[in-house]
């Protein structure tokens, strides 16, 4: 099979890859590159398990050909943290309990950074809007928009990841009927 | 019993937080080895078929394919049971289901693998195919003959009900009476009954009564198709309808459901042939489980399976040994690693989901609430092959309440769909579904409000069970008291919307379980399982060692071990882990406590209660100049010149007491008259958990659950061709509830502590998905003012309940619905949800009335001890 070549900026760092035109960018980081914390969990693009940026913008990475990558900026989950440091969003889903299992996990961070990153004030009916492309069957998504809420108001408060979960009685989250 | 605790009880992070913030953690679906290859499943074109011939030659030959197996492939020496769907992980000569894998392609990547699918040639003689279970049951079904015995394998999901019926058999007690298999046929015995009339596939009450005819005139019930028949019995149901005021009646449905985990089943194998060892890594509830199946469908003794646990993208009860048996057989052919991995169409179309059930139920009460009866004949739709929750169904129909006069008629009946497996309380939503709407029917016909008359009649310690067993301690009543006193009764309600409720109760496993831990060098304690953690069980066993040893959290790692090195750990499902696993840890951090101290006191030579354990180290309380550091300790343990033995903390714990656990829920809704769409307002939803070891993870369990429920009442569906062919196998189609269709769930954590619990925990899991079907269905009625008595009541089924619906029998429609999606780059934004129907399929419930008297049955039934 003939190989078309790209060169892309993935978390930050240039590269040039060879593979299959058919193929597509989930398929390349995960298979190609070991960048597996992108996930497969429908391969149409209904599920967002492989939410990733590009061009800062989230995309479903199953429905993306690699090819279409050239010359754009790709970040993944891996691309967030620098040297071993969590963004606030991150550790607002630790404490938060806004994950469980886990496989979802890095496509609703994603598409939550890039919503924070086009709004950072937003409201509760903005977030349950930017991750309405993720499904999640463990939590029930509460305890996910609440994370994301935090992460947007309470980044102070969400340095220690170890610490426990907050007491959720903060006036963000008893303004009427959530 | 509930003691003061430091650490257990807090809303701790879960201790894999970082690996899954990072996208670091290893899931299955992410195992890499040197050398691996690729599978894909060719699966059944038919949903009922003989097989006459396979014909890979052509595929073999394409340029990447390694390997190909088919039945003919399946392990000469074993003795498969094609009757069960466990050993049918490779159709022999026959096929029962759409999709069921008929071949199996390895190659170097998957999208030649997937190429060379087209390339096998399958000759099948189709057979008629039987999807309603309805249908299924009549006299001139189809039938669906297996070539072996049929069997469940429901009791690993350790269901209290299973237990006690395994108990019963072991102690040779009064077991009930089950008749299993009563219509199944084998090969060469097959004939027509021929004693009954066409049954109505919307009615059931014909069904019944064809029954009571059938066994009046002292024959079998003539069904076709069941694969086991169950019958409790207490007291006598005839004498408490007669007893009665209030008798209620009527027929509820439920659809198909999939468990709907995110991460897609899936398996990776090594055959090692020098050794014959086989090496999997299954994304799997339990791996002990995995390795005793592989081995036995594989032929190989138990100690050459190995089985490795990567992290677990959700299970909830349908994730053992679906995957593992045909990647290891593959892997032993081409002698080469080999990892397969679902698609989700071929989760929608062939994997093993949840049941659809249709049952028949009749409950009566006096005037002043207090019920006297209930009968009910349900059919469930196990699909291929046995496995269903169909006993468990009939028990928890009658378990949450106080009724004197029992009697259930049970029976599970085989279809040509993908055979069902778990799904967290197995069978509860089927149900709640009913009973909680019965409930509800008569509270309003004798004037009481729901809450009230679920707290006259709530089951409590002592009340015999359907199966005869008294009902250990439960946390019913708390619940409904927790229910009450909730703000949520004193928001006012507007046009069009309505408030329900339900409760629920599951059995759920206990145990066995055993745990080890271990001092290491920099002074932390290593807890090591041979468990999943798929709730946060891990974080809630380091709070439980941290507590125990009464050190901080930071000092205590969990690790989860392979088959070879862990000590046997209980499988993820049933709800037990933290439940029973807990206490194996309590007792290991116990053991090496006392070690600990014993080398303490000789060494500071004082006495064990002189010596306290910190987070630096060990001293003594009376002399603190008596002191050693972790590491020191850890030097003088295991050392090179070690004075003592290494501290191994071992706990093996039995199997524990029941500990139910019950939840109510109450939600608010409202209905757009217009279009049918329901909206979920509010939801409270509480569950007595004993205690909660970690409250953010309890609350995360019961908003998932839930949620869960929510789109079993509202949405979900597997939607069936009249050919097999699943019509709504996408994540699209298959509508799964998005953070957009909801509201905050507001959990209500009631901790009435258990007897043999870590801590006074109960099993926390699975209750929450049980009330939120008949709660929704409450509260639609009594937004409308209609019932639907079919799930999911979607916008159609609400519309046709109105009456504005027409024509229906021969007209297609497409519901109002629209998938509720974002505009993420590449998705589809809003696209319609198309709900297209079966031509001239019937299915809104609808209520009826027998009429005249029942006659009674002539089938042996249980008496309660």
């Amino acid at each position: 099979m003939n190989e078309t070549t790209m060169t892309f900026n993935l978390n930050g760092r240039e590269l040039t890859h060879a593979f299959a035109p058919y193929r597509t960018l989930l398929e390349v980081l995960r298979d190609d590159l070991g960048l597996t914390g992108s996930k497969e969990g429908c391969g149409t693009g209904d599920c967002g398990a492989c939410t990733l940026l590009l061009d800062g913008q989230p995309v479903t990475a199953c429905l993306v050909l690699a090819a279409e990558a050239d010359g754009r900026e790709v970040t993944t989950i891996e691309g967030l943290a620098t040297d071993g440091k969590l963004t606030p969003l991150q550790v607002a889903f630790m404490r938060y309990g806004g994950l469980q299992c886990g496989i979802c996990t890095s496509g609703f961070i994603m598409a939550a950074h890039a919503l924070l990153q086009n709004n950072p004030t937003p409201n509760e009916e903005d977030v349950r809007y930017a991750i309405g492309g993720n499904l999640c069957r463990c939590t029930g998504y509460d305890k996910i928009v609440r994370a994301v809420m935090a992460a947007a108001y309470d980044e102070g408060e969400l340095v220690d990841e170890t610490a426990s979960q907050p007491v959720m009685t903060k006036p963000l989250f008893t303004e009427g009927p959530m | 019993m509930t003691t003061e605790t430091q650490i257990v009880g807090q809303p701790l992070p879960r201790v894999d937080g970082r690996d899954k913030v990072t996208g670091k953690a290893v899931f299955g679906v992410d195992v890499q080895l040197p050398g691996l290859t690729y599978l894909k499943v060719l699966g059944s074109a038919y949903a009922h078929a003989e097989i006459l011939k396979i014909d890979t030659s052509k595929a073999e030959k394409l340029p990447g394919v390694v390997g190909i197996v088919t039945g003919k492939d399946l392990p000469k020496d074993v003795d498969l049971n094609f009757g069960s769907r466990g050993h049918s992980f490779l159709a022999k000569d026959k096929v029962f289901f759409m999709g069921q894998p008929v071949a199996a392609v390895a190659a170097l990547d998957i999208h030649t693998a997937e190429q060379a699918l087209a390339l096998i040639d399958v000759t099948y003689k189709p057979l008629p195919a039987v999807m309603e279970v309805m249908d299924a049951i009549k006299s001139d079904a189809p039938q669906i003959i297996h070539q072996g015995e049929a069997a469940s394998d429901m009791d690993i999901h350790n269901a209290d009900v299973a237990q006690e019926k395994n108990e019963d058999k072991e102690s040779g007690g009064k077991a009930m009476q089950v008749d299993e298999k009563a219509n199944v046929k084998s090969e060469g015995e097959q004939h027509d009954d021929g004693q009954m009339e066409d049954i109505g596939d919307t009615d059931i009450r014909e069904a019944a009564e064809l029954a009571e005819v059938a066994e009046h005139g002292g024959a079998e019930p003539s069904y076709r198709n069941i694969a086991n028949h169950i019958v409790f019995k207490q007291g006598d149901a005839q004498q408490g309808f007669a007893e009665a005021d209030v008798v209620v009646e009527n027929t509820y449905r439920m659809a198909q459901v999939h468990q709907g985990y995110l991460e897609l089943q899936n398996a990776t194998a090594s055959w090692d042939s020098i050794n014959q060892q086989l090496t999997m890594w299954v994304s799997t509830q339990s791996q002990f489980y995995e390795r005793q199946h592989a081995a036995e469908v594989l032929g190989l003794p138990i100690h050459k399976v190995k089985v490795i646990t990567p992290e677990v993208g959700g299970g909830f009860g349908a994730k053992f040994g679906l995957v593992g048996p045909l990647v290891g057989l593959v892997s032993m052919k081409i002698g080469r690693p080999v990892k397969h991995i679902y698609t989700r169409h071929e989760e929608l179309q062939a994997s093993n989901p949840a049941p659809a059930s249709h049952i028949w139920i009749k409950t009566g009460c006096k005037r002043d609430g207090t019920l006297t009866a209930i009968e009910a004949k349900l059919f469930v739709d196990t699909g291929a092959y046995s496995g269903s929750p169909m006993s468990i169904i009939a028990i928890m129909l009658a378990q949450p309440y106080k009724f004197p006069n029992i009697l259930l008629d049970g029976y599970e009946v085989l279809t040509n769909k993908q055979s069902v497996a778990a799904y967290r309380a197995p069978g509860g939503p089927n149900s709640a579904f009913a009973i909680e709407q019965q409930i509800d029917q008569m509270a309003e016909k004798v004037g009481m409000s729901p809450l009230d008359f679920r707290m006259l009649n709530a089951s409590e310690e002592g009340v015999i069970r359907p199966d005869g067993s008294p009902q250990p301690k439960i946390g019913l009543k708390a619940v409904l008291h927790a229910l009450k006193k909730h703000r949520i009764w004193k928001e006012p309600l507007g046009p069009n919307q309505g408030r329900g409720m339900a409760i629920g109760g599951w059995g759920g496993g206990r145990g066995p379980a055993s745990a080890i831990v271990k001092l290491e060098g920099d002074g932390t304690f290593e807890v090591v399982v041979g468990t999943v953690d798929l709730t946060g069980s891990n974080t809630s066993f380091a709070q439980i060692a941290a507590e125990t040893l009464g050190l901080p959290i930071s000092k205590i790692r969990v690790t989860r071990a392979d088959t070879e090195t862990a000590p046997f750990g209980p499988a993820a499902g049933g709800s037990q882990v933290t439940y029973s696993m807990g206490v194996a840890i309590i007792r290991a951090c116990e053991d090496a406590k006392s070690q600990l101290l014993k080398v303490c006191a000789k060494e500071f030579e004082t006495t064990e209660d002189d010596i306290e354990l910190t987070e630096v180290g060990v001293s003594s309380k009376n002399n603190p100049d008596k002191k050693k550091s972790w590491p020191q300790m850890n030097e003088a343990t295991s050392g090179f010149t070690a004075k003592y033995a290494p501290i191994l903390g071992r706990g093996s714990a039995e199997r524990r007491k029941g500990a139910p656990g019950y939840a109510g829920l109450v939600a608010d809704v409202e209905v757009d008259p217009e279009t049918g769409v329901t909206k979920i307002l509010r939801v409270v939803a509480a569950q007595d958990v004993g205690k909660a070891i970690n409250r953010m993870s309890v609350e995360g369990q019961i908003q998932g659950g839930t949620v869960q429920g929510i789109g079993i009442a509202l949405w979900e569906e597997i939607m069936y061709g009249a050919d097999g062919r699943v019509r709504n196998a996408s994540l699209l189609d298959y509508r799964k509830a998005t953070a957009r269709d909801l509201p905050f769930i507001e959990a209500l954590v009631v901790e009435q502590a258990s007897e043999d619990g870590p801590f006074g925990a109960k099993i926390v899991g699975e209750p929450s998905i049980i009330p939120p079907a008949g709660a929704i269905a409450n509260a639609i009625a009594n937004a409308t003012g209609v019932r639907v008595f079919e799930l999911p009541i979607n916008a159609e089924r609400i519309m046709r309940a109105l009456g504005k619906v027409q024509q229906y029998d021969s007209m297609t429609t497409v519901s109002a619905e629209t998938t509720k999606r974002n505009g993420h780059t590449g998705r589809d934004n809003g696209s319609s949800n198309g709900r297209a129907r079966a031509n001239g399929r019937k299915r809104t419930g609808k209520s009826v009335t027998v009429h005249g008297e029942r006659k009674s049955r002539k089938t042996t039934t249980r008496t309660p001890r």
